[in-house]
């Protein structure tokens, strides 16, 4: 039988670095289909679509919100041709009502353990319109390597240099932050993979680089600072989301390979000064993420957020508006206060605005999400910070001998397109 | 939680949410002669399933329906506890929530602020 996957495309925002980093949750998924299945990936970022292709059946992942009506069109044009199309991934779960419109199958929950039964409803003709699974969440032992192998790998070069590859090392989170949907998604606790399982699945990754895109790594001091014991050996350098900034974590988080941290920046305080310092006393990166547009937020207070920053010495900054994501407190508070007013799924990309901000007006806050990119990256770039990280990055695995060549028969290509002059990125 | 209440009970109420979760919310009611005062609020990490607000309209039905309280009686109230933080988006804040009542379903649920003393003195009334 041949199952073909899709990952729907979106449109970027305007002003940014695009990467196009091989996605995770689809390949995570494929790793839970049956032996009997032959898988095709197509990641419509970098691929057309190829609706005629002699197929069986038609999975698409979607993760973004984003991404949704894009993933809408796929079905309908493949439902057209009389393929029958399931959906399942983090923004299926988001929108599971108004995707049915467009699926004869959607799936809800985490896909390990169950996608014997659909591939076995499918083949009997006896497809269910839902398979929820939003109550029963697999044991974390049972998520095994994703298939890295379904990946056509010279898509993801720019310039003959790899792009990491992505990886997690647990699911769900016991916070359940104002603007995010993971406690919707994953239950409201934290669920570590087992050491020797994430040692298991890094051993099959051939890439020296890897994003951790684990929520937060910092909920269990003592697993987290396992984990990166368990990860010396394997002289991988990676970024990832938020780790504890106690001495004994950041020791070992560095010894790791600890390549640059996100950390969320909301206030200017001594806090977070303190904090980014910890984290390059180690030699560790710090990317902040500064969420733009809160109810507590004046015009001075980003402007004196985005002053701060230049203070603090961070790597990199990366500025978003507040979207208000279904299933989210952010979303159910603007909703009672009557305050979205643009209902385009296709805008809800983090840039753009679509509700009214408590004390500004939409088009001020617009306005001050662009003044933070400007400020921040006056002096130097992004492509120019981000380029001085990778030096960093680079000088190390030379010193430890993981120092990989950039590919010179892609050196003429980014992410699969010709470059015959410097892009505009 | 079946029981049926003379005038008033305060109980944290047990209910499926969204796509069949089980879910928790804190409920009081008060019955008056002419009105019913309901109360949910919302648990936040203690729940492990759906937010009142995204189940308001089915919660509101199910809860009169098992406490017979008369639909056009009703006064429904949506209570977010504080938080314990400086974000404003985290203070308590109390909604009385209107619904289109029709073919016994509870729909296109409308928010109205309220603050506390505005609470305080519809349940002293």
């Amino acid at each position: 039988m041949k199952f073909q996957l899709i990952f729907p495309k979106w449109r970027k925002l305007q002003g940014q670095t695009t990467f196009n980093l091989p996605p995770h949750g689809a390949m995570v998924f494929a790793a839970t289909i049956p032996d009997y299945v032959e898988v095709e990936f197509i990641d419509e970022n970098l691929e057309e679509m190829r609706y005629d292709d002699d197929v069986d059946f038609v999975g698409i992942s979607m993760l973004l919100t984003t991404q949704i009506k894009q993933g809408w069109a796929i079905a309908d044009e493949y439902r057209k041709r009389g393929k029958k199309v399931m959906f399942g991934g983090i923004s299926t779960m988001l929108h599971a009502e108004e995707t049915m419109l467009h699926a004869d199958c959607v799936f809800l929950g985490e896909a390990e353990g169950h996608m014997e039964q659909v591939f076995q409803d499918f083949r009997n003709g006896q497809l269910k319109k839902v398979y929820n699974h939003m109550n029963d969440l697999p044991a974390i032992e049972t998520v095994g390597p994703a298939r890295r192998d379904l990946y056509k790998r010279e898509l993801y070069y720019h310039k003959g240099v790899q792009m990491v590859d992505l990886f997690h090392a647990s699911r769900g989170c016991k916070y359940s932050c104002y603007p995010c949907a993971v406690s919707y998604l994953g239950g409201r606790c934290f669920r570590p993979r087992p050491i020797d399982k994430v040692v298991e699945e890094l051993d099959t990754i051939d890439n020296n680089r890897l994003f951790i895109v684990d929520n937060s790594l910092a909920q269990d001091t003592q697993w987290e600072k396992d984990l990166f014991k368990a990860m010396i050996p394997f002289k991988k350098k990676w970024c990832s989301h938020t780790i504890e900034d106690k001495p004994e974590v950041l020791d070992l988080a560095a010894q790791a390979g600890a390549w640059y941290v996100y950390q969320a920046v909301f206030d200017t305080s001594d806090y977070i000064k303190e904090r980014v310092k910890r984290y390059h006393d180690y030699g560790i990166g710090v990317e902040g993420t500064i969420l733009l547009g809160l109810d507590n937020q004046t015009e001075d207070d980003i402007k004196r957020l985005i002053d701060f920053l230049l203070e603090i010495d961070l790597d990199l900054a990366e500025f978003t508006v507040l979207a208000p994501f279904p299933h989210t407190k952010a979303y159910t508070d603007l909703i009672k206060q009557d305050r979205i007013f643009d209902k385009d799924w296709n805008n809800y990309n983090a840039g753009q605005v679509v509700y009214h901000p408590k004390h500004m007006s939409a088009d001020k806050l617009q306005e001050l999400y662009q003044y933070a990119w400007d400020t921040f990256y006056k002096d130097e770039t992004q492509e120019e910070k981000m380029f001085k990280l990778l030096k960093q990055v680079v000088s190390r695995e030379v010193e430890d001998g993981t120092f990989r060549k950039r590919r010179q028969d892609l050196s003429k290509t980014s992410f699969g397109k010709n470059v015959n002059h410097k892009i505009a990125l | 939680m079946e029981n049926k209440v003379s005038n008033y009970q305060d109980q944290v109420y047990n209910f499926n949410g969204l796509w069949d979760v089980p879910s928790i919310c804190g409920l009081k009611i008060l019955k008056k002669e002419d009105k019913t005062i309901v109360i949910v609020t919302d648990l936040f990490k203690d729940n492990p399933g759906t937010p009142i607000t995204e189940w308001n309209a089915k919660l509101a039905k199910e809860i009169c329906d098992k406490n017979e309280i008369d639909y056009n009686s009703l006064i429904f109230i949506e209570h977010t506890p504080n938080k314990d933080t400086k974000l404003t988006f985290n203070h308590e804040s109390f909604f009385k929530v209107n619904f289109d009542i029709s073919d016994d379903k509870f729909e296109n649920p409308k928010w109205q602020e309220m603050v506390k003393d505005e609470v305080d003195k519809l349940i002293k009334e």
